[in-house]
This record gives structure tokens, sequence and C-alpha cells, in this order.
């Protein structure tokens, strides 16, 4: 590698030879090395080379695409949605289930428990329970009996009759 | 990302829908019964004072059939079909009668509004009398005593299920002076 008098070394004038012919280089860079060019034929026929090269790759026919990989692109745009990978979609699904599971089944939980809870008495509370049952039932009775006696009282002061004769 | 969101919605709805059935289904669970009264808005006494406070419900009084079955039949099957029982007793010594009188003419008008049928209604100067029955469907699914005794106590007694007023009578002569007397003590709320 020399170094010449237009100001680029033969190096630095093959890493510009490629983005050269991609019309990537800097105006500037690229009048450095067309005077370089001009002035050194090594790097010329390296150009050269590299220029055919490319033309060659270009005229290359392009490869078919396989028509299941076109067929299922197109549907994964058909449906503008954006393509999961197939594991973390399965883990939200997976994770959504079992919220809901847990929920569902948390409250079935939480019901049934509140009536376990009702019915969880002890013998001593039936018992007691059954006192208070008999005792409302008994009181109902001392009421109506007690209202019947006075209604028939009230009816046979209406109708005149005395209440010993009865 | 629009899509995703869209895409997770009916799960959160679906998430939603079971919550709000899980809760619909105990609220349903714990609506009252068309026979029971709503005791704490009627406010016919004041709960600190009463005497006497029963009040079992629907799971309670199975376990009391149950446990009655074998030597109490008519009462076992009587209870099996109730949902409540509820006796508030209120003594009137040193309580405003009147007061207390017009909360039970203020009950007696509620449940004539509500549709409550009147089978008894005694008033003199010793007592006052009401009972009323809820029907539903043709059969009797709630029956109310307001009893007012001046000097004594008042009392309400509400009981919800299906009610056979013949053997509610029955039992109720039955069920005499010896369960009166053993009255059971007020419940710690």
């Amino acid at each position: 590698m020399n170094r010449k008098d237009d100001g680029l070394d033969c190096r630095q004038a093959l890493l510009w030879i490629e983005p050269s012919l991609d019309g990537e280089l800097p105006q500037g860079d690229e009048a450095l090395l067309r005077r370089h060019l001009e002035s050194c034929p090594a790097c010329a026929a390296e150009r050269a080379l590299a220029g055919e090269i490319q033309r060659e790759l270009r005229a290359l026919p392009l490869p078919e695409c396989p028509p299941e990989v076109l067929e299922r692109v197109r549907r994964a745009g058909a449906q503008g949605a954006l393509v999961v990978p197939f594991p973390a979609r399965r883990l939200r699904m997976a994770l959504a289930a079992a919220v809901l599971a847990l929920t569902v089944g948390g409250g079935a939980a939480w019901i049934i428990e509140i009536e376990r809870r009702e019915e969880r008495a002890s013998s001593e509370a039936v018992a007691r329970a059954t006192a208070e049952a008999r005792f409302a039932l008994a009181y109902v009775g001392r009421v109506s009996r007690r209202t019947g006696l006075e209604l028939r009282d009230d009816m046979r002061q209406r109708m005149s009759v005395p209440a010993e004769s009865q | 990302m629009r899509t995703r969101a869209f895409r997770s919605l009916p799960i959160l709805l679906l998430y939603i829908l079971c919550i709000l059935c899980a809760v619909a289904a105990q609220a349903q669970k714990r609506a009252d019964p068309p026979g029971a009264l709503p005791l704490g808005e009627l406010g016919l006494f004041p709960r600190e004072k009463l005497s006497v406070e029963i009040d079992l419900h629907g799971p309670l009084l199975r376990l009391i059939a149950g446990a009655t079955k074998g030597d109490d039949p008519e009462f076992a099957t009587m209870i099996s079909g109730l949902q409540a029982i509820r006796l508030q007793v209120f003594p009137l010594a040193g309580a405003d009668e009147a007061t207390i009188k017009a909360r039970i003419g203020r009950a007696v008008r509620w449940l004539e509004e509500q549709g409550w049928v009147s089978t008894v209604r005694m008033r003199d100067k010793d007592s006052e009398v009401y009972i009323y029955l809820k029907e539903s469907g043709g059969k009797i699914v709630g029956l109310t005593v307001l009893a007012l005794e001046p000097g004594r106590e008042a009392a309400l007694i509400n009981i919800v299920g299906r009610i056979d007023p013949a053997q509610l009578g029955r039992l109720g002569q039955r069920l005499n002076l010896p369960q009166l007397e053993r009255v059971p003590t007020k419940k710690p709320k």
C-alpha cells in the first residue's frame, strides 16, 4: 500500500470502493477516490473488478418465494395483526384463564363457605334455636288464644249472652 | 397494540360477567322473601330494650326440623316449610306507650299498603291485636302478628314461609305455658 500524492493512500481507497459503487460515498471523498484511481492502476483494477462483481450479482435471477410463505404473510397482513410469537400468546391466554379460574373458583368458595358457616351450628345452638322456635310458636298461640277469648267475650256481650251459660 | 387490546376485551368482559353473576347470586340469596318484614325499616321497637328477640333463618330452621323429626313430627314438618321466624317482645313498663301505639299503627298501615290481608283486628281498652297474612300464588307465605297489652308488653311476630294456619293454630295451642315460662334470654348482638 503506497501513499499517493493525491492525498489518499491505497488502503483507504480500497475501503471506499464498495461505498462508491453503492453510491454511498460523500461527494468530496468520491472526488478524492476518483483522483486516486486515475493515478493508481492497482486500485483502478480493484475498482473495475468490484464493479464487475456487482453487475454480475445484480444480473442474477431473483429467488422464488415459496407460496406457503407468501400465503402466511398475506393472511397476517389481512388480519392487520402483529405476528406474536406462539409461546408468548399461549402464555397470555394461560394467564387470563388462570385469573378467570381463580376468580370464579374463589367466588364459588366464598359463597359455599358462607353457606357452610351458616349450617355449621353446634348441637347446643340447634337445641337453643329449637327452644326459641317453640317459644315463638307458643307466643303466637298465646296471642291468638287470648284474641279468641276476647273476641268470644265481645261477641257474647254484643249478643247479650251471659258468659257463664257458655 | 390496539389490536391486542381488542383481542383481550372479550376475556375482560367474561371476567367482569363472572364477578357480576357471583354477586347477583349472593344478593338474590340474601333478598328478603315476600312474607318477610323489613324490621329495620319499620323501626317498631328499640332493639336494645327488647326483652325477647328471636331471629331464626333458613339453614338453622332446617337443622331444627331435622333434629325434631323423630320426637315431634308435626313441629318438624311445620318448621321445614319456613324460611324465618322472628319475634320481638318489648316491655312497656316505664315506656312511652303512646309512641309504641303510634308505631304499631304505622306498621299496620304499611302492611296494608304492601298487600297484606287483615285476618284479625282487635282493639279495646285492654289490648290491641292485629294478625295479617301475606299471600303469593294462592298460598300463605307470611304471617305477622302485632300485639299490645297496655302496661305489660308489645310484641311483633313475623313467620315467613309455607304456612298452614290450621297447623300453626294446633301447634300454638299445644306449645302452651311450659314453653312460655322458659323465656329465652335476649341474645347478645
